[in-house]
């Protein structure tokens, strides 16, 4: 076991989640998410935000029609910009129940920094932008483009919306993006940084744009049935299926949680990135093995001690090959018996949010000692040599969890976290 | 049946306008021509954004110091319709 003492002399501070908040295909309640997964029910469907009919797909896991702006009218908000919708959300079902606000205003300013990691940001906004400049031109643009196309609206409104004075910043490294942010609040905390951090993801991409650049890459399955389009670490996988998406977490010291007699959702143990730097999209078994062993020293612990990984699995044939590699690679015997599960099949693939959404899946597993069954995996690729979840609800042994985030440009975070002790 | 005078309607546009291009709910309960920009709760960018909303939606460009000079929503009906609303 390393010897953490030397790196931190005032003893490290320990971080845990004391709230947590989720949008995603399969719900804006934790309860009802959790419910979702362990029934085997899929939200990828035909998307409704726009007519795809001239586009090579047409599925993806919009979050349920009507949930973000009556929860935004409660907030006395319009809908702005789908990524920063969706982020305050989130952010207001976290801090609520970490009881850092009351659920309704006023709310006074206090002392926590927001961090939000986003893959491709205001995209909503940018499109707006775009299709009113090659329309009418430049002078027809909005005043209020660039407030609302910055990446950083995210986390500005978050911090305006609840008063939260700490730093906001937006972290963006594509699909890694929320586990950056993540890594990042977990370092400011135990470091001495900060004492509370709102952290997370939101990315919403379903407008014309973005999901087209999306059918192009060549990423996304062109299987037609929804419910079996994403298929993680299937023999017979074909792609991935974007999932519009946000999750937050309220990150803060135990000591002051218990302080403060806050219910804790679980603790935050450790944290490793790394970057490939070899390919733009084609993930690599150094890089990602890397973040995952940083990941296990930064937390002391052995491969052994992991009680559950839950993959990045996007369902890509690339991705789910390297990445069952790398956790071999990094765990070596270990991964015989570990249960690996992978959401993407549920709720898509967030992108720059998708860190959050299976960190707080991981979390909920973690309290009920359950894991939920992997969908589409009749077929295991002999190839990713893992102790998958078949299509059943698995027990999982007490003890911490692996999430791995991987994304485009070589950028991997993986962050260790554990049941409430 | 009479025809609502313009003015009125202009006001009535207005607020679909200002519905649009808020990004909070306004409060709606008095609004007339009587309301003031700082009675609805308007801040200095919303006004950014309603001038080329109303630009759009009426073909009258009106500067932020228009905004100021009038006292309520009323007399900035009455203005648009003398720029040719």
């Amino acid at each position: 076991m390393p010897d953490r003492s030397s790196s931190y002399p005032a003893s490290p501070r320990r971080v845990v989640v004391t709230g947590m908040g989720i949008a995603c295909a399969l719900g804006i309640e934790e309860t009802v998410v959790w419910q979702n997964l362990m029934a085997g029910k899929s939200g990828i469907g035909h998307l409704r935000a726009f007519d795809t009919a001239s586009y090579k797909i047409h599925i993806g896991a919009e979050v349920p029609e009507g949930l973000i702006k009556g929860k935004l009218k409660e907030l006395r908000r319009r809908p702005i910009d789908r990524a920063l919708d969706l982020a305050v959300v989130v952010a207001w079902d976290a801090l609520t129940q970490a009881r850092l606000i009351a659920r309704k205003p006023p709310w006074s300013e206090q002392d926590v920094a927001v961090l939000y990691g986003t893959g491709v940001g205001s995209a909503q906004s940018h499109f707006n932008a775009f299709s009113t400049f090659f329309e009418k031109g430049p002078r027809s643009l909005r005043p209020t483009t660039v407030p609302r196309c910055m990446y950083n609206a995210i986390s500005a409104g978050v911090s305006m919306q609840f008063k939260l004075t700490g730093s906001n910043y937006v972290v963006v490294s594509a699909c890694n993006s929320a586990a950056n942010a993540m890594g990042t609040a977990f370092r400011m905390i135990r470091d001495g940084y900060a004492e509370k951090v709102l952290c997370g993801g939101s990315d919403g991409f379903f407008d014309p744009f973005f999901f087209g650049v999306w059918n192009n890459i060549g990423v996304l399955s062109p299987i037609e049935d929804p419910a079996k389009a994403c298929r993680p670490f299937a023999e017979d996988r074909r792609g991935t299926v974007l999932g519009e998406g946000a999750g937050a977490l309220v990150m803060e010291t135990l000591q002051g949680a218990t302080a403060r007699g806050a219910d804790i959702r679980g603790e935050i143990l450790g944290y490793g990135e790394s970057s490939d730097a070899s390919h733009i999209t084609r993930p690599s078994v150094e890089g990602q093995a890397k973040a995952i062993r940083m990941a296990l020293d930064d937390a002391g612990l052995q491969p052994g001690e992991i009680a559950l990984i839950n993959a990045h699995g996007t369902a890509t044939h690339s991705n789910d090959a390297t990445e069952s590699k790398s956790v071999r690679t990094a765990l070596g015997s270990a991964a015989d018996r570990i249960p690996v599960m992978a959401n993407k099949s549920y709720f898509g693939h967030a992108l720059g949010a998708s860190g959050i959404l299976e960190t707080i899946t991981t979390l909920l597993a973690l309290e009920r000692g359950m894991a939920p069954p992997n969908l589409n995996l009749e077929n295991p690729d002999l190839a990713c040599n893992l102790n998958l979840i078949g299509n059943k609800p698995t027990s999982i042994d007490r003890g911490p969890a692996m999430k791995n985030s991987f994304g485009f440009g070589g950028a991997n975070g993986v962050l260790i976290v554990g049941p409430t002790t | 049946m009479s025809e609502k005078p313009k003015a009125d309607l202009i006001v009535e546009k207005l607020r679909e306008i200002m519905e649009t291009s808020a990004t909070e709910e306004l409060d709606w309960s008095n609004y007339g021509p009587q309301s003031t920009i700082e009675s609805l709760g308007l801040d200095s960018l919303t006004i950014l954004d309603l001038l080329y909303d109303v630009e759009q939606e009426l073909g009258v460009h009106l500067e932020a110091k228009d905004i100021v000079s009038v006292g309520n929503i009323g007399e900035m009906a009455s203005l648009l319709i003398d720029r040719g609303a």
